[in-house]
């Protein structure tokens, strides 16, 4: 009997019923395809640290079947990753992931895209170094398609295995034996991991905010309804059971049509370029059971949303229903909460990330318990200044309904909070990358720099690459000259492989791999992450200004009989969400920035400070554009010349 | 000469439903009328067609001799501003302004400055019973209170008719009955006429005569009281 009423009240809404109807769905939809998608980076980077770490080998305490090498090499502007790897006599050890079979000695395997570009380069500038490929390796044994791995087998007694590496994982992993290799997460993937654990509190924080927010829309708007249903005499009880069930039912659906609309964005994410490539599209759907999950919580978390709304409305059967002041935002609970989940993994990883995160969390938590009460003095300042109509209106709402508001600009505002904190955080080393001399330095083995300086020069002049070399200490270096281009710095890779067994001839570039790559990431992710947050706060923005008008489409519709100019309204209900934007948008960043201040490492970035701009200016124009959308219904709502209450 | 309003052979349908069937009406300076009928009868098309907020599909509605029915929206909206006042059942003050703003509005809206807008908005407060709920929200007043308010709120702008649609709805009887003594009493001392819709006798006790309503015609003209 209640499902039958539910039913009906969610059909039965009348036009405004039901594009409110369609708003959660649409809010819930958003939210929850974006939850996925802060779940689904997380759950990305974990399979990618899993896909690499077989390149990672774990010194075996005992019954060691393998030698396992790694360093990197490079090619074009490019990381190869070349893993050495010898059986121990007498041992037969299961094949790395991705190979048909173990690589027996004098055996090279290259991954797709390296034996793709070994074909199309000419054999002099890459192939030389791998020749006579064995075979391809699997989508197993790489980290993202399109990554350049190389596979080798030797003898264990063979240079490359012997012979000492440089102990820094930028560069190379010396050789170690191993009992298997199923390896473990290596430092750069852990990195990654922080990273993308960071991204996430700063895209869930908005969300929450948003979720929150579109739950309590059902409610909202069904006083005069369940005054109705009071007044044929159904229980508060019944009431609660209907309220609950519709916005549980609508949140299912809004949660099914959002993680179908993140199944289909998932190609196109699968695109962005990190760590050097696209996606394994399998990497980035959650596992089954975090999608389920997904689908249970939201809708159970939007019901008991709508529980805790519906207690703050009370319900009299004369149909009035009584403004009380909503208590204290138990949203404050639900972040700190998060923040204690979020540091507690943390804290057993390494304090200094712990500390940004636990910094960041706080942060978050003082803007939004401060969010309101600014919302409420802007406002107050707003009416007291006010000599015309709309500014004195905007102002009273403000401080009538300052929840509403920050509502509306807290997207923002906290977005403009995270681009304050990335946006002055990245380094600037990236922004210009002073290009030194082009040449190529190896370590030689102790006391033989000069016996390899000459070998070096005679490779060199046999490719006819012009280079000077001479020794510096233990250190070869070839300078190439100014005149050498890509090509020929790889002609120059190609005559040096393998001149020190086990180490990779690089150049300052090279040596700055890892530094640069993981800086062109953070920029990338924070690029995300403020379309995400933007995303959110749009879409928010739209439905707080929609739900504004429908909540009070009574009183415009008999403001405009009395002849109120509806340009009056519509300038009143934009300076009610520019004049907090601006001050809190504005404050928000210099918040970010303050906290940033204390990370700040390379000083201040100025294609950081200008994506600040940018996302400054596009968060307005979206929110601007937000709110107009509900011009047309403003209209709509007020021109039936008899609004009756429904 | 003293005929405020006037309505000719007035006629408005919705799709198949008539529900102005040809009206004429006229109402004169200072004078309240009571336009009575049952449920669905045409009452507030009546009401809606006089103040400029319909346009009916046929006939005249005229404002101390001047056609207003042929006027484009923004005129007439603009009419309503200045020449009309508005009591609606419920639900026409904005619940985030204080009373005394709510009645300011509609001053503000026609340029006064704020400050003489509040200022000439108090003086309201007094004459209507509501002293010291100046600066009470809506949603801190009494249903009389709020509609005590709200002709405040239709006469601060001195205008020439006061519509009221069923003003005293949402009231019990007692309070309804006050109400409208304070609404006819302070439009008369206004010299403003007065046009109420109500189902209510006794309601429309208090006005000066009554006409009758019934499927979009006049049935006759009430005696005068
Ligand atoms: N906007 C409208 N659209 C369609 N029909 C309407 C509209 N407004 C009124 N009506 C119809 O016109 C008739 C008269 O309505 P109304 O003037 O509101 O009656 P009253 O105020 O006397 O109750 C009724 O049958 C009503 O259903
Ligand atoms: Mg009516």
């Amino acid at each position: 009997m209640n499902l039958e009423l539910t039913w009906r009240l969610l059909r039965g809404g009348g036009r405004g019923g039901l594009l409110g109807t369609w708003l959660t769905l649409g809010a819930v939809a958003v939210a929850t395809a974006l939850l996925l998608f802060a779940v689904a980076a997380n759950s990305a980077f974990q399979a990618r640290t899993e896909r690499g770490a077989w390149r990672n080998p774990v010194p075996a305490a005992s019954g060691a079947v393998a030698v396992e090498a790694s360093r990197f090499d490079f090619v074009r502007d490019r990381a190869i990753t070349v893993v050495d790897l010898a059986a121990l006599p007498g041992r037969a050890p299961a094949p790395p992931p991705g190979l048909p079979r173990f690589p027996a000695p004098g055996e090279v395997w290259l991954s797709p895209a390296l034996a793709g570009l070994a074909r199309d380069l000419p054999a002099a500038e890459l192939a030389g170094r791998y020749p006579d490929p064995e075979g391809v390796l699997g989508d197993a044994a790489l980290v993202h398609p399109g990554e350049l791995v190389a596979v080798v087998g030797h003898e264990p007694d063979a240079p490359a295995l012997t012979a000492g590496r440089t102990d820094d994982w930028v560069v190379a992993r010396p050789p170690v034996k191993v009992a298997s290799l199923a390896g473990q997460p290596g430092e750069d993937a852990q990195a990654y991991q922080v990273l993308s654990l960071i991204a996430s509190v700063l895209m869930v924080v908005p969300l929450l905010v948003f979720g929150g927010a579109a739950a309590r829309l059902t409610v909202a708007r069904r006083d005069r309804r369940l005054a109705a249903l009071r007044l044929v005499g159904a229980t508060p009880g019944q009431i609660v059971a209907m309220t609950v069930a519709e916005a549980v039912i609508v949140a299912l659906a809004g949660a099914l049509a959002g993680a179908v609309v993140f199944a289909l964005a998932v190609p196109l994410l699968a695109g962005i370029e990190m760590q050097g490539g696209p996606w394994f599209t399998a990497d980035l759907f959650p596992g089954p059971l975090v999608l389920a999950g997904g689908l249970v919580a939201v809708p159970l978390l939007v019901g008991l949303s709508a529980v805790a709304g519906l207690r703050r409305v009370v319900v009299s059967p004369l149909g009035v229903a009584k403004r009380e002041t909503p208590p204290a935002m138990r949203f404050v609970r639900v972040l700190a909460l998060l923040a204690v989940l979020a540091a507690f993994p943390l804290l057993t990883r390494g304090t200094s990330v712990a500390v940004i995160v636990v910094a960041l969390a706080l942060a978050f938590l003082c803007v939004n318990l401060a969010g309101p009460w600014v919302v409420g003095m802007i406002g107050r300042i707003t009416a007291a200044g006010a000599r015309g109509p709309a500014r004195l209106l905007a102002g009273r709402r403000l401080v009538d309904d300052p929840r509403a508001a920050w509502r509306t600009v807290s997207g923002v505002a906290l977005t403009g909070f995270v681009a304050g904190f990335l946006g002055l955080l990245s380094p600037s080393a990236l922004d210009g990358d002073a290009a030194g001399p082009l040449q190529l330095r190896v370590t030689a083995p102790a006391g033989q720099a000069e016996r390899t300086a000459e070998l070096a020069r005679t490779r060199l002049r046999d490719a006819g690459v012009p280079a000077t070399v001479r020794p510096v200490k233990d250190v070869v270096v070839a300078a190439l000259g100014s005149s050498a281009d890509p090509a020929a710095l790889d002609r120059a890779r190609t005559a040096l492989a393998g001149i020190v067994p086990g180490r990779t001839p690089t150049t300052g570039h090279d040596d700055r791999r890892f530094g640069t790559q993981i800086l062109a990431d953070v920029r990338v992710g924070t690029i995300v992450v403020l379309s995400v947050s933007f995303l959110v706060a749009i879409a928010s923005a739209g439905i707080t200004a929609t739900s504004s008008v429908l909540d009070r489409r009574q009183t415009y519709g008999l403001l405009r009989l009395a002849g109120t100019p509806l340009e009056v309204l519509d300038r009143a209900r934009r300076a009610e969400t520019l004049i907090p934007l601006t001050v809190m948008g504005g404050g928000a960043i210099l918040t970010g920035a303050f906290c940033a201040v204390p990370f700040m490492i390379g000083g201040v970035s100025l294609v950081g400070v200008l994506t600040l701009a940018g996302c400054v200016v596009a968060g307005f124009a979206g929110v601007i554009g937000a709110g107009a959308l509900s011009r047309p219904l403003l209209r709509s709502v007020t021109t039936d010349p008899a609004p009756r209450p429904d | 000469m003293n005929d405020v309003l006037v309505g000719r052979a007035l006629t408005k349908r919705f799709g198949q439903t008539v529900a102005l069937g040809g009206v004429d009406i006229t109402v004169r300076a200072g004078e309240a009328v009571a336009i009575m009928g049952p449920s669905g009868s045409g009452k507030s098309t009546l009401l809606h067609c006089l103040a400029g907020i319909m346009k009916p599909d046929g006939g005249e509605v005229h404002l101390l001799g001047r056609r207003i029915d042929a006027m484009g929206e923004r005129g007439r909206s603009q009419l309503r501003r200045t020449r009309f006042g508005f009591v609606f059942q419920f639900g026409q003050l904005l619940p985030e302004l204080p009373a005394e703003e709510n009645v300011a509005l509609p001053l503000m809206l026609g340029g006064v400055p704020r400050v003489q807008a509040v200022r000439q908005a108090r003086e309201w407060f007094g004459p209507l019973g509501l002293r010291s709920m100046e600066t009470r929200r809506p949603g801190e007043l009494s249903g009389g209170q709020a509609q005590r308010v709200a002709i405040a709120r239709a006469l601060v702008t001195r205008p020439a008719v006061v519509f009221a649609d069923e003003p005293t709805g949402a009231l019990d009887q007692q309070t309804g009955q006050e109400t409208m003594r304070l609404l006819v009493e302070s439009t008369k001392h206004n010299d403003a006429s007065l046009i109420v819709v109500t189902h209510d006798p006794n309601v429309a006790a208090w006005c000066d005569r009554t006409v009758e309503v019934r499927d979009g015609r006049l049935l006759e003209s009430g005696a005068l009281a």
